[in-house]
């Protein structure tokens, strides 16, 4: 595996924040819903395997295959563009603003939300065979993840909302640190053992990813979870989203940008 | 690395019944070098029977083109370089026409037609003028490639059209094929093509086999055996072996990539002093060598490592910074020895980049910025005579030095016309450079032409004045041909309405999403901001929302406030 040293790998990650804010709006939507649908696939591939072998390491020791597969691909998700895109605008690339920045995270995560949505539909048909039978034992537990991890934390209160938001940033936190890991290498299997690490532990761990969830809870209330739309969207999806920005941003975007990027010499000569 | 390009030759002229022998022939044999970067080529030129010195003028073309032709920059296309040889051959030949007999009857004058074809990667070009012809062989019939520049008269006389020396601008024509390995080319003068027939042709051929020398003989000897009066040359050409890819200039199959340098290390005859900047893609560093000159060496990443086709740009950039002679372009540094590793040593320039020059001056005056756009053109310029393309203008790749001169670095991104030719598509559709300056033709896939370039000047200079770019983001999300509609010009004096109305159209010409609509050379483009022609300076028609929206509103506003008070006037008087 070739090691890319830090300052060089750094630069790659603001030239491609600079080049997702380039993208026209067709190409994000369509690489965001292709993103949104392989990783909700690997999600549900991830809990089939744990329900079936009845140990959840094993899916979480599986699930980086997913996330390898869309990156090598070039699809985007939400939590890698919270990292990389900012970091085009606070070296202020030409053309980069905020204002760019909040469009592509908008269209980004559309498009990860309708290709999450897409899978949720196929596997609750395959679940359920076509919605003429209750759920499987695969269906089942998905739809009671979904309960506990709205309805959960709702029961909590504030209490609930700051773990929810905590698991937010480690996620995007262990995420990001994936996608950067890609990046430390030039070829395929060291950047697939780059993804691996930091994406199995997100998977165990049980941290919050904003797109995994688009998948998770549609599909639980398809399977016949017991929470609604709206405890979904407020005791997980948006401090979800808000933590994956806040943890992908601050312990990974900015602090490989401010240690290995800002301290170097500004370029006298190209 | 592919097969070398090689032919098999064979050459034959004869006077005939005639005393002299006025046609010319002749092939070069170049070193590997130059049969990479020029090609081969074959020259056959046929002198007017009527003049008593068209030997002279025929053996001048022939030889001055296949002599010239190889001194030419290797940067070059083969159109490019035969054609500025063939007008300097043709300005002598017409020059000696206007001294002796020739000045009042041309048909004593140093006249003689000219055909040639050149060999260059998997392609054949024709130059061709006059009434010599080029034929492909085919297996049943003969496919002629020239055009007889022929004037028939009622009377069934024919005369030449054109041909070399006959006046002093010279018309020359250009065809370029694919070939293939085994297609056998045939070159004759007129006075074996009109009795040769292609039946003839092939069976000579057949019967000599590989001995293409013996069928260029027999095929002369049969032109004269049929009656033929005129000289009489043939020459035959058989494709041997192509190359599968174009070479790169530079060889780096023996270059090991460098390490990292540190300061103080000892680096191939050089000390390191620091490093000047790192990204993804090289190192620069500053370095002294033996005598204490200041160099700036860049190498290549370890990312860049696993790409060939990226280390073969990297290590063009030395190759042509030697080529190009300008004060606006960066110098490379004497090769004074082999080299272990692959790097390239470069002039160290003291000075800033552009890029932080806009930053010092947020809002500089028109006459700064136009010198900086007048000296960027310069350079430019230096690169497109030489048929190169610099695709990677950027603010971070101009340098402004401490006199004030402004000097293009980074050329490992530029598109150089004659390393590109010889396997089809020659044009310039990779975007090698920063996409936000890169013009639309680009992403629409028809590549870029020196008006492109024209396109990225008016976008730094439009970004020098405004800090802003002109069309945003939107160029790099052009798709097609019909986004390009789509594009929506920002008008510089919404951003800075002090500047003057014709500037704003200048700029907005030369960054026209249609090439053909903008200007149409760097020097005008330039010339415009200096002397903008009355195109630009016509009535002001932009609304005057557009050219003053705070007055504008103002006046509104107040027109508003005016018309309240006058109703609620009238409405207390109880009108």
């Amino acid at each position: 595996m070739a090691y890319v040293v830090p300052t060089e790998f750094v630069t790659k990650m603001v030239d491609a924040g600079e080049s997702k804010l380039l993208m026209s709006t067709r190409d994000t939507l369509i690489r965001a819903y292709m993103a949104g649908a392989i990783l909700a696939l690997a999600a549900a591939f991830a809990i089939t395997v744990s329900v079936n072998t009845g140990n959840p390491l094993v899916g979480a020791l599986l699930f980086p295959v997913g996330f390898i597969l869309l990156y090598l691909m070039g699809f985007d998700l939400l939590t890698g563009v919270f990292t990389l895109v900012p970091l085009a605008v606070l070296d202020k690339r030409p053309g980069a603003t905020w204002g760019g920045c909040l469009r592509n995270w908008t269209l980004v995560f559309f498009g990860n939300f309708a290709g999450a949505m897409t899978v949720a539909v196929f596997m609750a048909i395959i679940f359920t065979f076509g919605f003429s039978e209750a759920p499987n034992a695969v269906g089942v537990k998905i739809g009671s993840i979904g309960e506990g991890r709205t309805v959960g934390y709702a029961a909590h209160g504030a209490a609930g909302m700051l773990t929810l938001f905590i698991r937010g940033v480690l996620c995007n936190w262990m995420v990001s640190t994936g996608v950067v890991a890609a990046m430390m290498s030039t070829s395929v299997s060291g950047k697939a053992i780059g993804m691996w690490m930091p994406i199995m532990v997100f998977f165990y761990m049980g941290f919050e990813h904003s797109i995994v969830n688009m998948f998770l809870f549609p599909s639980g209330l398809m399977l016949g979870g017991k929470f609604t739309i709206m405890d979904y969207l407020i005791w997980n999806e948006i401090p979800t989203v808000v933590g994956n920005l806040v943890g992908g941003l601050t312990f990974v975007g900015l602090t490989l940008y401010s240690t290995h990027y800002k301290t170097a010499p500004k370029r006298v000569l190209s | 690395m592919g097969a070398a390009l090689r032919l098999a030759l064979g050459q034959h002229s004869e006077a005939g019944s005639k005393p002299l022998n006025q046609d010319f022939h002749g092939a070069a044999l170049p070193t590997d070098a130059q049969r990479r970067s020029r090609g081969i080529a074959l020259a056959i030129a046929d002198g007017i029977s009527s003049s008593p010195v068209s030997q002279v003028a025929s053996a001048a073309a022939v030889r001055g083109f296949l002599e010239d032709y190889y001194g030419t920059s290797e940067a070059w296309t083969v159109r490019r370089a035969a054609q500025c040889v063939l007008a300097a051959t043709n300005g002598w030949l017409h020059a000696q026409t206007q001294r002796g007999d020739g000045r009042f009857d041309k048909d004593r004058g140093h006249v003689c037609t000219f055909s040639a074809l050149v060999f260059k990667g998997r392609e054949v070009h024709l130059l061709h003028v006059g009434d010599t012809r080029a034929y492909r062989v085919h297996p049943t019939a003969l496919e002629q490639l020239s055009h007889d520049h022929r004037v028939r008269l009622d009377g069934g006389q024919t005369y030449l059209g054109r041909a070399l020396g006959l006046g002093p601008h010279l018309e020359i024509d250009h065809a370029c094929w694919p070939t293939e390995v085994g297609e056998t080319y045939l070159l004759a003068t007129d006075g074996a093509y009109e009795h040769l027939d292609p039946l003839l042709v092939i069976n000579t051929l057949a019967r000599h086999g590989n001995d293409l020398q013996a069928a260029a003989q027999a095929l002369v000897a049969a032109a004269l055996a049929r009656g033929s009066q005129d000289n009489a040359t043939v020459m035959l050409a058989r494709v041997e072996s192509l190359p599968d890819q174009l070479s790169p200039p530079v060889r780096r199959e023996r270059l090991r990539l460098p390490p990292r340098l540190a300061p103080r290390m000892e680096f191939e005859g050089y000390r390191v002093i620091r490093e000047l900047y790192a990204s993804a893609r090289s190192q620069v560093v500053l370095a002294v060598d033996a005598q204490d000159r200041e160099w700036a060496l860049k190498l290549p990443s370890t990312d860049m490592g696993s790409d060939p086709k990226a280390l073969d740009r990297f290590a063009t950039e030395e190759w042509v910074a030697r080529r190009v002679d300008s004060p606006h372009v960066i110098k490379a540094a004497p090769a004074e020895k082999r080299r272990e590793h692959l790097f390239t040593a470069m002039e160290f320039i003291t000075g800033q980049t552009l890029a932080q020059w806009m930053t010092d001056h947020p809002k500089p005056g028109l006459d700064e910025v136009r010198q900086l756009v007048d000296q960027i053109a310069r350079g430019l310029q230096a690169l497109h005579r030489k048929e190169m393309l610099h695709q990677d203008l950027r603010p971070e790749n101009l340098m402004i030095d401490r006199q004030g001169t402004v000097i293009l670095i980074d050329l490992a991104s530029a598109h150089v016309a004659g390393l590109n030719e010889g396997l089809g598509d020659a044009r310039a559709t990779d975007i090698a450079g920063s996409l936000q300056y890169t013009a639309p033709e680009y992403f629409t896939g028809d590549g870029g032409t020196p008006v492109s370039e024209l396109f990225s000047l008016a976008v730094l200079a439009y970004q020098m004045l405004t800090g802003e770019l002109p069309y945003g983001l939107q160029v790099p999300q052009v798709r097609g041909p019909r986004d390009l509609h789509k594009l929506q010009y920002v008008p510089l004096r919404t951003r800075r309405p002090d500047l003057p109305e014709w500037l704003d159209r200048v700029l907005r010409k030369a960054l026209h999403p249609q090439p053909a609509r903008r200007q149409q050379a760097l020097s005008e483009f330039a010339h415009d901001l200096y002397a903008p022609g009355p195109e630009f300076m016509s009535r002001d028609r932009t609304p005057l929302q557009q050219r003053h929206p705070l007055l504008f509103w103002r006046v509104l506003t107040l027109g508003f406030g005016l018309s309240t008070l006058v109703l609620l006037g009238l409405r207390v008087t109880g009108h």
